[in-house]
């Protein structure tokens, strides 16, 4: 039977020019794990509003076809009666929980539908998620991770036989990531929920989903078994899905004659090291470069003493007010250097005492114990000002740098305030640099969640400041977007000296980072080149942190590989290495060329195109 | 010494320690005496608290029931910010009247008549604080829903508690985004002083635009959610309130603490009578 069908169903909301979705047929059968991809505004999150009937019952528009929901018509039915059929949890699901306790929020619903067990139901919805231990807890005091969990509690509390989660991935750290999957999991599996993901991450769809479906200009193009779907890499890439990259480099091998044209793509690590575990593969003889990198370290480390670092914390101590009991201490004695012209990476998971370390240098939390030097100078006795004039902060949620009613007012208030001489010739630079000339007049507000992305940066490095530090820049992104953000950082190489990012995104660090500082629980537990990092199993371990997958696949092939990204893990393979020589000739012939690279620049492209529009 | 005492308050005054108050009186406290008695014993509670004070004008009578409030704030343990607003808010209602008084050639005869007035204004705060400060907002909320408050309100009064620690937060950092980029004038002089405070209070009404655009931004899932959870449906429900009224309950406990209040305020209208008696 099906859990939810949609026939044929086209909506258009009010005042739109075109429809949002546009004739979409799907059958969604009991039982299965379904992942919708797809590029941002193409429809994903309107769909699964047309499945628990919040369209067009709550937000009316046009809508046409019939969507039926546990053999009910989701259209017509009473909310009430088809709450009790689909759970849904929301992308920003913070603000999805509306009462103060665990327990509370998990009964909510239970309680407003009169159930007399409401309690033991909120009870056992949280058992089902792991968070029955917190049951009286209050929400502030958990964690990221523990309210996506809560706000899925609260879904399945009136036991709907589907349940919808919109981008669970987006905001959390990856351990955390992997924890909602598995009760993801655990519910398909054992309580035969039907489950319907929005999800951009292809490894977790590998790893979790029983099919996927493509979403394109507001249609289905395709749905598949998820391990079908996740081969069509050209569909994927034309609709800003990133493929995983082990298909990625199994397709560049079929290229390069190594693996059979007729064998299936391989899409997780297991499946690729059947498949490439047959073909040579020799990572770069010694690991001389994380040597030379170790020493590199070494002498920064060596002469920080004589060439004074531009961030210094000497034995800092902080806690936070906690509102019953003891204060929480977060760091305990911290000592930290950060020299001139560093590119850091600060990682751990969810409350690991990031934001915190940011926060401290900004000067909003002052330490208990301890100081923190900015260029020598103790930044306690600071104000605002003189810190401003030595360090900048883009906030992880880039509304909150939106002070005024334009980008341009936005980005030029810092330099205005300061009487900076050129300061409309210097925005309009800016403005050009991160591609926002035509939207200087719009609210940031109101851009999409890219372009907010890209004004916060400008606005961060308007004043030039000599350290720049971004709090997670690249959370909530589709991964075209998150790809052309990575990018802009990495060309901030160049203009910024020193730059701070605290950040779970795995590939952006690969990119950018010399140094990598890894919290766990305040302390610092790791503090080295990639390769230090993620070669240390321990340390990966405890922070729970997860190296990119294309990393994972070379490690699992010979343990002495650490690529980061796919060129480097293709140069392992000498097959390939033959093939591109030979396809650089042949490009020169006007041959098409496949190498990873040409397809990122399509992409970039494409993206700027749409963009634009 | 004065350098240092005034880094430590400003430290301790930011937004993140108003957050901290605001949460520390609203659940901080669940676990006293006070938390624990029925909300609908509370509430009749201090209607007597609230309006009896204003019709007595004896110094022992109001005097006593002074004292009893203030015990039972004591039991409540409110947060201490409350309890700063409460004093600044009595001296600024007669306490600087006696100051004045005493300025333009008055004495302590001055003092009994403003002390009626001063009794009288914090009993009725102190009993305010005691019940919508020592109760959870959920108990409160409960109580007023069985005295047939309207739902809407009751769960508004909760829904605050919720929200406000977010607004806090997001008001912190469009703060700090002013604060960072803009340049606050030079306050070494006493023009200078004015224009900083002027400067700070402009900032302050400023981020209440993109405040307000923020906080709308995010309620329209907040929203959604509430519709998809049947908050809609609930409210029209009338088995929905008996069950939430159910938990509700009015034993030996709030029938101790109804009594030993009776008997103190018995007490202290017996006194005067037995005091003349005596003397």
């Amino acid at each position: 039977m099906s859990a939810v069908t949609l026939e044929d169903v086209t909506f258009t909301y009010p005042g739109a020019a075109a429809p949002t979705l546009r004739n979409v047929c799907l059958d969604v059968p009991e039982g299965d794990f379904l992942a919708i991809m797809g590029a941002n505004g193409c429809g994903k999150s309107t769909l699964c509003k047309t499945m628990n009937g919040l369209i067009p019952q709550f937000i009316v528009g046009d809508l046409t076809g019939t969507i039926t929901v546990g053999g009910i018509d989701a259209a017509t039915a009473q909310i009430g009666e088809l709450a009790r059929k689909i759970g849904y949890v929301y992308q920003d699901f913070e603000n999805q929980l509306v009462r103060p306790t665990v327990l509370d929020e998990a009964s909510f619903s239970c309680l407003n539908y009169a159930y007399d067990d409401y309690i033991e139901r909120g009870m056992r919805a949280l058992d089902l998620c792991g968070l029955s231990d917190r049951a009286e807890s209050y929400i502030w005091q958990l964690s990221g991770g523990q309210k996506h969990l809560l706000a899925l509690a609260g879904a399945i509390a009136l036991e709907p036989g589907v349940i919808v989660l919109d981008e669970p991935v987006a905001q959390l750290d990856p351990y955390h990531a992997q924890k909602t999957y598995e009760v993801l999991r655990d519910l398909n599996e054992n309580h035969g929920k039907t489950i319907i993901v929005i999800e951009h991450h292809t490894d977790f769809i590998a790893k979790y989903c029983k099919s996927a479906a493509l979403m394109r200009n507001g249609t289905i193009a395709w749905t598949l078994p998820a391990h079908e779907a996740l081969q069509q890499l050209e569909d994927l890439e034309a609709s800003d899905v990133h493929p995983p990259q082990i298909a990625l480099a199994g397709r560049e091998l079929k290229h390069a004659g190594a693996l059979p044209q007729r064998a299936p793509l391989p899409t997780t690590v297991e499946e690729g090291f059947a498949a490439f575990s047959g073909i040579p593969f020799i990572p770069p003889a010694d690991r001389a470069g994380s040597d030379e990198g170790a020493d590199r370290t070494a002498d920064a480390g060596g002469s920080s003493l004589s060439a004074d670092p531009i961030v210094r914390f000497r034995n800092v101590s902080v806690s936070y007010r906690s509102v019953k009991g003891a204060p929480r201490r977060v760091f305990e004695g911290l000592d930290l250097d950060i020299q001139r012209g560093e590119k850091i990476a600060l990682v751990g998971s969810n409350g690991a005492g990031k934001s915190t370390l940011m926060k401290l240098l900004y000067g909003l939390i002052k330490p208990q114990a301890g100081e923190i030097l900015l260029d020598g100078a103790p930044t306690r006795g600071m104000g605002p000002d003189e810190l401003s004039e030595k360090l900048s902060l883009v906030y992880q949620n880039p509304e909150q740098m939106f002070i005024k009613d334009s980008i341009r007012a936005d980005i030029e208030f810092a330099m205005r305030a300061r009487g900076v001489d050129d300061a409309a010739a210097r925005t309009d630079e800016l403005l050009g640099r991160f591609r926002l000339t035509e939207l200087a007049d719009h609210d940031g507000r109101l851009m999409s969640g890219g372009q907010m992305r890209r004004a916060s940066l400008a606005i961060g490095i308007a004043l030039n400041p000599p350290v720049l530090l971004l709090d997670e820049p690249t959370a909530n992104l589709d991964i075209g977007t998150r790809q052309e953000i990575t990018r802009l950082i990495a060309d901030l190489r160049g203009v910024t000296d020193t730059v701070v990012i605290a950040t779970h995104d795995m590939q952006l660090v690969c990119q950018f980072a010399d140094r990598i500082i890894v919290l766990c629980d305040g302390e610092i537990i790791g503090d080295g080149t990639p390769d230090e990092i993620f070669m240390n199993a321990d340390v990966v371990e405890r922070s729970g942190i997860r190296p990119p997958e294309i990393f994972a696949m070379g490690q699992a092939l010979d343990c002495s590989a650490a690529c980061y990204t796919l060129d480097a893990f293709l140069g392992c393979f000498p097959a390939w290495q033959k093939m591109k020589e030979h396809g650089v000739a042949g490009e020169r012939a006007g041959a098409p060329s496949f190498s990873p690279s040409s397809t990122r620049a399509r992409y970039a492209h494409e993206y700027e195109e749409g963009d634009a529009a | 010494m004065m350098e240092k005492l005034s880094e430590n308050i400003m430290d301790k005054v930011s937004i993140d320690f108003l957050r901290d108050q605001v949460l520390k009186n609203a659940y901080g406290n669940d676990d006293t005496p006070i938390a624990q008695l029925d909300p609908r014993v509370l509430l009749l509670w201090y209607l007597f608290f609230a309006l009896v004070p204003w019709f007595l004008n004896d110094v022992v009578v109001l005097m006593g029931m002074f004292v009893l409030t203030a015990i039972t704030t004591r039991l409540a343990r409110v947060a201490p910010l409350v309890l700063f607003v409460f004093a600044l808010g009595v001296f600024s209602q007669t306490g600087y009247m006696f100051v004045a008084s005493l300025l333009f050639g008055g004495d302590m005869s001055t003092l009994a008549p403003l002390l009626v007035l001063t009794l009288k204004v914090a009993t009725v705060s102190l009993a305010s604080i005691t019940v919508f400060s020592g109760l959870d907002p959920d108990k409160l909320s409960n109580g007023l829903l069985w005295f047939g408050c309207p739902e809407r309100l009751s769960f508004s009064i909760s829904f605050a508690y919720r929200i406000l620690p977010i607004l806090m937060e997001e008001m912190q950092n469009i703060l700090l985004s002013y604060r960072m980029r803009g340049r606050a004038p030079e306050h070494d002089t006493f023009g200078g002083k004015v224009r900083w405070v002027i400067y700070q209070v402009k900032t302050i009404v400023q981020s209440f635009y993109p405040l307000m655009l923020n906080t709308a931004k995010r309620s329209r899932t907040t929203v959604e959610a509430l519709e998809l959870k049947g908050y809609r449906y609930a409210a029209t429900n009338m088995k929905v309130l008996k069950i939430k009224l159910s938990s509700l309950h009015a034993g030996r406990r709030e029938a101790v603490f109804a009594f030993v209040s009776a008997a103190w305020v018995a007490c202290c209208f017996a006194c005067p009578a037995a005091l003349e008696v005596l003397l």
